[in-house]
């Protein structure tokens, strides 16, 4: 499935994702099961970041002009983190979009 | 993770309904549930836990997350303890409880030991302090002792 910039996506009703001493901690709920012991994710600052703007509101390309500002970095770089990881967490289902 | 924090992510898989299953450290409830053994919690209801069950809540006294087996129950709440502690952890409301343990594995395999009908007998014998550290070590000391009664007497049957 294609990522597209111009889209909202929020996390999938199929994980639970909580800040647990400024580290997000993602749980999948797969095959009816919670298993922080074999399926458990964590991300670097520019994950929980992009995360955590997945507020149903901002499109994805919302999310990297807000993120080039706080990163200092450049839009296109912060646009292809964002498209590179909402496709990957898109492919494992954690991800969904709104459209 | 600090106990509060995880026992939050824990509660909000159980609010989906769903069971969190997650590696337990610790020897509070050694021989049943070991240090690396990984536990499955499912959401409980007050009015299906009993006595014996083992349940996971906050320890008021330590804030840290705690699974621990259900002495018993009163209008003022469950009396909890470790079955490898000395004390109990005291009364835990009702509200306080997390889940309930329902599977325990141990290197892969799973033990339903301390889950069962025994778990009532286990619950008697640790609130009346029968059940200690010490009876733990003797038990080290004599299984090979009595695993190998019981082989030689099922060679004698057969």
């Amino acid at each position: 499935m294609d990522v597209k910039l111009n889209v909202v996506y929020v996390p999938s009703e199929g994980v639970v994702a909580r800040v647990i001493e400024d580290e997000l901690i993602i749980v999948p709920l797969i095959a009816g099961i919670g298993d922080a012991d074999d399926e458990l994710y964590t991300m670097n600052e520019t994950g929980k970041a992009i995360w955590l703007s997945l507020d149903g509101i901002k499109t994805l390309k919302d999310i990297a002009v807000d993120l080039s500002d706080k990163f200092n970095a450049s839009p296109s770089i912060i646009e292809q983190d964002v498209i590179g990881l909402i496709e990957e967490l898109t492919s494992r289902k954690m991800v969904v979009s709104l459209s | 993770m600090p106990g509060i924090s995880f026992a939050g992510l824990i509660e909000e898989v159980l609010e989906k309904k769903v069971p969190f299953r997650f590696t337990a450290s610790g020897l509070s409830m050694s021989p049943f549930i070991r240090d690396g053994d990984v536990i499955t919690i499912a959401p409980s209801s007050s009015y299906d836990l009993k006595r014996g069950d083992v349940v996971a809540f906050i320890n008021p006294s330590t804030n840290l997350l705690t699974v621990h087996r259900i002495l018993l129950f009163s209008k003022s709440g469950y009396l909890i303890k470790g079955d490898n502690t000395s004390k109990p952890d005291g009364q835990v409301l009702a509200s306080d409880i997390i889940g309930q343990v329902v599977r325990v594995e141990h290197s892969g395999r799973n033990m339903r030991f301390g889950l069962g009908v025994e778990r009532n007998a286990i619950a008697f014998l640790s609130h009346r302090g029968w059940l200690t550290p010490n009876i733990w070590k003797v038990w080290r000391v004599i299984k090979p002792f009595a695993e190998k009664w019981i082989i030689n007497k099922r060679r004698s049957i057969l």
